[in-house]
């Protein structure tokens, strides 16, 4: 009996079956929207976390609040949700380049509160990891329910990510190019058009629902030609920041994961270390975006030594929130160093050279963003137009595509991968559609098998073994015992002598015959094993073997003609 | 063919029950155990369209200094070979990845909660999503170790129930056991169920295998699964008229399973069988 109410996900319908573009830019339009309402949820309950805390810094046991904020995220975080900690953002590109963007339900919320909770509290992170983990889970469950293929799933994954950063940001441009360049790692004419749907209704729906605002004012600057050479130096400044920062938050996480202690306290003690810091240096807290918006405007009163001692206090105090297991991303604590780095660069050429005429110290702030943003991720288009954006002005886009592309440099060639990808790339996780690794991780070796050979016993006489010779048109054949188990192979080339003697048709038995020292494989094995003990051992061809029992051939012709198909398959939508 | 059977080895009096159905599952159908021996307390399950994270029970991690030396012990003594999974991929640090393309799995009636609550009638959220998003048969085995002798599949005319019928058909084929099926006549007669069978070119092959079709056209459907042979493995169909009816009718399998003890191999609507 057929249900009365029965739901078809609307990927199988006709309408959309014969081009899926008008269901992926509806679909992108709603989890841009979904995406910016968790941005919004999440700014606004920042800001009355914040707000409610507020009075409670003065005092001097102020310095736990962000332990306990720590200790509480990560409660939240392993007891509640039973989620395994992380920035987010890698999770994400982990799952795209991996099992084709399937993510959690509970990712699309877990994030948000658990942030919150480390944010709030004054830990130094920021928003926007969590927030794209959850925009992005929330493209995946939507593409779920929507019965949407792999391919479908990421460009609503990346939609999630993008609709995520532009609510937050107030960034469209900003947001697609983050999802392209980051999450997804392609540029897809099919990705890009739903992309850009969801960016400007995350950006809509932010306007709708906080106004429009944008993070910092917009300042004129009269940059010259000596300020854009200064720039060289500011990347190269920047990019030292970039290498500093990733090094020490992978320091001590990986020096937490050796403490044989409850992760919740290890967080704590990280947000109490970060406590006593902002005791002295109170600018490290939180997002700090407070602190940038004094810098632009030139009324941030510390002199040189105290902005360059609160770059290396806020890369320790973010090493330290988020290192020690508190939940919350790089963007914002990159943006405050950034700013920190390009204010110390600016005072530092005015106190070497007072007598040039050089821009506002606001200018080399915000370049100084870019190049913190650009070498950390090392995306030079996401930082380029991440500033350009939250700024409001488009007269710095010079200055700032030398930064930003001489900070990418120089950090690629220190750190060849990406904060976000350096795990993945480590582990060998890393695996872009199209790639030869994600192309030989999705085949397995029992896809690939040969069936068509024929097995002989070992005591067979060679004259009956001729007989199946004739018959096959392979010359490799599979040797078993009476019991069926895998003894050998006989390779025509190794016989070929006794083929053509007669005298030896009744004198030897196939067993005499076969090699039985021969390479397996096991149905099991991962497929890049495989190929390269094919390659070291310079062989063509190896029998699959289970259970002492042979199961087929695996040949590197099949896999290349695999490989082919699954490529094929993999770029398709690249050539639309 | 070569096949493979996934068990989460626990390492408790419960676990060595469920371990031995599942290796006696495994010499039946000649399939290999892959046996996992978890050192986190949770893992997520990659399907086509579905991700599902697993929280085990606590008693998954019971003394892990001994827990492979149980299962090899174990092994040995129904003569297969030990083959073990360490996972490779890892989502998080302590959130491994564990493949789907096994071709059974073994869980128990809960994987997530307290063991002292597994018993008739219910059957864990996860194992739930499991059997909804797998491409293979979940073997939900008895408490206690019971080999089965025959083998009965419940039969209501769906597409699900056909793929059960036929895997129930392939495991006759394999291991030479009888083979029932039980219908319980719902606004259809025997004819119409024949059809269906005839339609799917199974009626032969069925011919060939079937010791009895036991078919109820009246009386309650727990009532009549009294018929249902004791020490037999229970193949059935489960969640194939989707979520709104099962919702608002109850689903058929949960039914099955909540009165009867048998050892149960259950095939969601993501499994594609062939004969």
């Amino acid at each position: 009996m057929r249900s009365p109410i029965s739901w078809r996900p609307p990927a199988t319908w006709h309408f959309f079956r014969s081009d899926d573009r008008l269901l992926l830019i509806l679909a992108g339009a709603i989890v841009g929207i979904c995406s910016g309402v968790a941005a919004v949820a999440l700014n606004q309950s920042l800001i009355a976390v914040l707000g409610y805390l507020r009075p409670y810094r003065a005092y001097w046991w102020a310095f736990v609040l962000p332990a306990v904020g720590a200790a509480l995220s990560s409660l939240f975080l392993n007891k509640i949700m039973r989620e395994g900690a992380g920035h987010g953002v890698p999770e994400v590109i982990y799952s795209v380049s991996r099992y084709g963007g399937l993510m959690r339900f509970r990712s699309s919320f877990s994030r948000l509160i658990s942030s919150c909770l480390t944010i709030g509290s004054g830990g130094s992170a920021g928003p926007e990891a969590p927030i794209v983990m959850s925009g992005s889970a929330i493209g995946s469950n939507i593409a779920r329910l929507l019965g949407l293929n792999d391919r479908q799933r990421v460009t609503l994954v990346g939609c999630g990510a993008a609709g995520a950063i532009s609510a937050i940001f107030n960034a469209p441009i900003a947001g697609l190019i983050f999802a392209m360049e980051i999450i997804l790692g392609e540029w897809a004419a099919s990705n890009l058009i739903p992309i850009a749907i969801a960016a400007v209704a995350g950006t809509e729906i932010s306007h709708l629902l906080q106004g429009k605002q944008i993070p910092f004012s917009h300042h004129h600057f009269n940059i010259g030609a000596v300020d854009i050479v200064a720039c060289i130096g500011l990347a190269v400044f920047t990019a030292l920041a970039s290498i500093m920062l990733t090094r020490a938050i992978r320091t001590i996480h990986h020096q937490a994961d050796g403490i044989q202690l409850p992760s919740w306290l290890k967080a704590a003690g990280g947000g109490c270390a970060v406590g006593l810091i902002g005791l002295y240096l109170p600018m490290v807290l939180g997002e700090g975006y407070h602190a940038i918006r004094e810098m632009m405007e030139g009324r941030f009163a510390p002199g040189i030594g105290l902005v360059f001692l609160a770059v290396l206090a806020k890369i320790m105090a973010t090493a330290l929130t988020l290192g020690s297991g508190g939940s919350g991303g790089i963007f914002a604590p990159c943006l405050v160093i950034g700013s920190f780095a390009g204010l110390t660069y600016h005072r530092a050429l005015a106190y070497l050279w007072p007598g040039v005429d050089w821009v506002q110290e606001g200018c080399f702030v915000l370049l100084g963003m870019a190049g913190l943003v650009s070498g950390i991720l090392q995306a030079p288009l996401t930082g380029i137009f991440l500033i350009v954006e939250i700024t409001g002005g488009y007269e710095v886009i010079l200055p700032l595509i030398i930064v930003s592309a001489i900070s990418t440099t120089i950090c690629h060639y220190m750190e060849p991968a990406s904060f976000y990808l350096k795990d993945l790339v480590e582990k060998g996780q890393l695996m872009r559609p199209g790639t030869d690794a994600r192309v030989l991780a999705d085949l397995e070796v029992h896809e690939l098998l040969e069936t068509d050979c024929i097995t002989v016993h070992t005591d067979m006489l060679l004259r009956d073994f001729v007989d199946i010779v004739k018959q096959s048109r392979r010359n490799l054949f599979p040797v078993e015992d009476q019991s069926g188990q895998f003894q050998g192979m006989i390779y025509m080339d190794d016989i070929r002598p006794y083929l053509f003697d007669p005298l030896m048709y009744d004198a030897v038995l196939v067993g005499q015959l076969m090699n039985p020292r021969v390479e397996t494989v096991s149905p099991d094995d991962d497929v890049v094993e495989v190929l390269e003990r094919m390659d070291a051992e310079g062989l063509f061809n190896m029998p699959v073997v289970a259970n002492h029992r042979f199961r087929g051939m695996i040949s590197k012709s099949t896999l290349l003609d695999q490989y082919r198909k699954e490529l094929m398959v993999q770029t398709y939508h690249l050539n639309r | 063919m070569y096949s493979q059977l996934f068990h989460i080895f626990r390492n408790t009096p419960l676990g060595r029950e469920t371990f031995l159905q599942s290796l006696y599952f495994c010499n039946q159908v000649d399939t290999t155990p892959v046996v996992y021996i978890p050192e986190f307390i949770k893992f997520l399950m990659y399907f086509d369209n579905d991700v599902v994270q697993v929280d085990l029970d606590e008693s998954y991690l019971t003394d892990p200094a001994t827990a492979e030396d149980h299962a090899r012990i174990l092994l040995d003594s129904a003569n297969l070979k030990p083959n073990f999974f360490t996972p490779k991929n890892f989502t998080a640090s302590t959130l491994p990845d564990i493949p789907t393309n096994f071709e059974f799995m073994c869980c128990p009636r809960s994987i997530s909660d307290l063991s002292s609550k597994i018993g008739l009638g219910y059957i864990g959220p996860r194992v739930r999503r499991i059997v909804t998003s797998a491409r293979f048969p979940v073997l939900i085995t008895s408490a206690v170790y019971k080999p089965w002798t025959r083998l009965v599949v419940f039969f209501g005319g769906s597409a699900n129930a056909l793929n059960a019928l036929k895997l129930g058909m392939r495991i006759a084929r394999q291991t030479g056991m009888p083979l029932d099926i039980f219908t319980q006549a719902e606004n259809r007669s025997r004819e119409d169920y024949a059809a269906i069978i005839r339609d799917h070119h199974m009626e032969d092959e069925l011919e060939r295998l079937q010791q009895r079709w036991i078919f109820f056209d009246e009386g309650k459907f727990e009532t009549n699964l009294y018929a249902v042979p004791h020490d037999a493995l229970v193949i059935l169909g489960a969640y194939g008229h989707g979520l709104i009816r099962n919702l608002v009718f109850g689903s058929k399998m949960e039914n099955i399973q909540s009165t009867i003890p048998n050892n149960l191999l259950i095939v969601g609507p993501n499994y594609t069988a062939g004969i």
